[in-house]
């Protein structure tokens, strides 16, 4: 069974701007998939999408299914368990004022008792390296720190698909290098939409470019970053490290 | 940075501040109820209020010109409160009765939240089973004040950086433009950390 089928999704801001003109991809169970495009190409919105966000009134009979199942407002609760959202800047996503209790968050919404949520608290630091931050203040944690705790927060409510809204942006190269090290342990199936083509390469064996809210190219990473002509396209480029790994 | 300063700079050790927060709570609020209940006639019993609260102040180890800032910034409004009983007749009394309690009243408060951090405050209102909504509320607003701080500090750098001639007119418009900004800033915001909520299961 497919983890994600998207067929046909169309969706329209209120402003008029057409955000998505007809998607329509699935993703196997364990899969890890790059989703790149220029900025304002409909990643983001695509991401909303896949537990529920948007749009804002949900149909019953939706264009996303997860795991089979149409994202519908009947079965919304059961889908956002399911679909981890991470989101773009961490400062949205911690709203809590300890890191404890933003990770909790999650579980106690699953309707969990009290020692369940403290033992996925303890689990999910534990996860993403950060052991003992629990009482720290979401506000003054270093940006790596915040998109760990960011990562926690979702890895509480135990999902089997995590999406991912450019992980890496605004961290230094040790702190990229570690949260790509973190992602590629996670089992889940992930979506990771990034500029970070070399997070692409490194950790998504299959990648879905989008323009205006259209899918332009679906499919291996190395194949689709060596086109040249198809990522200069589309405001992307040959990333560096495709030299390395294969000077033709 | 400022708004991370300011926020770190938090109530610094002291007994009081080691005091159960549950406890300076009903303190302060004994304090002001018994203040402003207070009859004119018995009104030298605010003398010996006025005495504790300087000696928690000298326990808490809260500088007194800290404190006394603090305090000036009240002023005015206590002012706005008092002033006009001076236009009655043999007003100054009054006045002067009314300034006394209402700065003792203030006092009180600044002295709590002097040596009691708001997350501690917070707990204290759940464990009082405040209504859910009005905590939480606190709660975001204390997680996103510094937040926003932070970023009209930005905001107003880049503006800066970008000012040759500054007139005050100039900076009055700069204001508006700012305090505008930061609205929609704000409101989107609030938009994107619910979306954040409902994406972990909020209801």
């Amino acid at each position: 069974m497919n983890a994600i089928e998207i067929s046909n999704l169309k969706y329209r801001y209120h402003d008029g701007t057409e955000a998505l003109r007809g998607v329509s991809f699935r993703v196997l169970p364990g899969e890890c998939i790059a989703l790149l495009g220029p900025n304002g190409s409909g990643k983001s919105t695509l991401l909303l999408h896949l537990n529920g966000i948007l749009p804002e009134k949900l149909p019953a009979d939706g264009a996303v299914k997860v795991y089979g199942d149409v994202v519908s407002p009947a079965n919304i609760e059961n889908i956002r368990c399911q679909v981890g959202l991470v989101f773009q800047d961490p400062d949205d996503q911690l709203f809590c004022p300890t890191v404890a209790e933003d990770v909790a968050f999650g579980p106690q919404q699953l309707g969990l008792k009290e020692a369940d949520v403290s033992e996925r608290v303890k689990k999910s630091l534990a996860q993403v390296g950060l052991e003992g931050f629990g009482h720290r203040s979401t506000h003054h944690l270093s940006h790596g720190e915040k998109r760990r705790a960011c990562l926690a927060g979702v890895m509480a409510c135990d999902p089997k698909i995590l999406v991912l809204d450019e992980p890496t942006s605004d961290l230094d190269p040790r702190g990229r290098r570690e949260f790509k090290a973190l992602l590629r342990l996670l089992p889940a199936t992930k979506i990771i939409a990034t500029h970070d083509l070399e997070l692409a390469v490194e950790l998504c064996a299959r990648t879905i470019i989008l323009d205006h809210g259209q899918i332009i190219a679906d499919g291996r990473t190395v194949e689709l970053l060596s086109d040249e002509k198809l990522m200069l396209a589309h405001g992307l480029e040959r990333p560096h490290i495709l030299h390395h790994l294969h000077p033709h | 940075m400022s708004a991370h300063h300011w926020h770190e700079s938090g109530p610094a050790d002291s007994p009081v501040r080691r005091l159960p927060p549950g406890l300076k709570l009903l303190v302060a609020l004994g304090v002001i109820l018994l203040l402003v209940s207070l009859p004119r006639s018995l009104f030298w019993l605010s003398a010996i209020v006025a005495a504790f609260l300087l000696l928690v102040a000298g326990l808490g180890r809260i500088p007194f010109s800290a404190l006394f800032k603090r305090m000036l910034m009240l002023e005015p409004l206590v002012l706005g409160v008092t002033i006009l009983t001076l236009l009655q007749p043999d007003g100054w009394r009054t006045f002067l009765f009314l300034f006394i309690r209402t700065n003792l009243c203030l006092l009180a408060s600044v002295l709590l939240a002097g040596t009691t951090t708001f997350t501690e405050m917070l707990a204290v209102l759940k464990w009082l089973h405040m209504p859910w909504l009005f905590v939480t509320t606190l709660t975001l607003m204390h997680r996103y004040l510094f937040v926003l701080a932070d970023e009209s500090e930005r905001m107003r750098r880049a503006r800066a950086s970008r000012t040759l001639t500054p007139g005050r007119r100039f900076q009055w418009q700069m204001l508006s433009s700012v305090v505008g900004q930061m609205f929609v800033r704000a409101s989107e915001r609030a938009e994107r950390i619910y979306h954040a909520m409902c994406a972990r299961g909020w209801k």
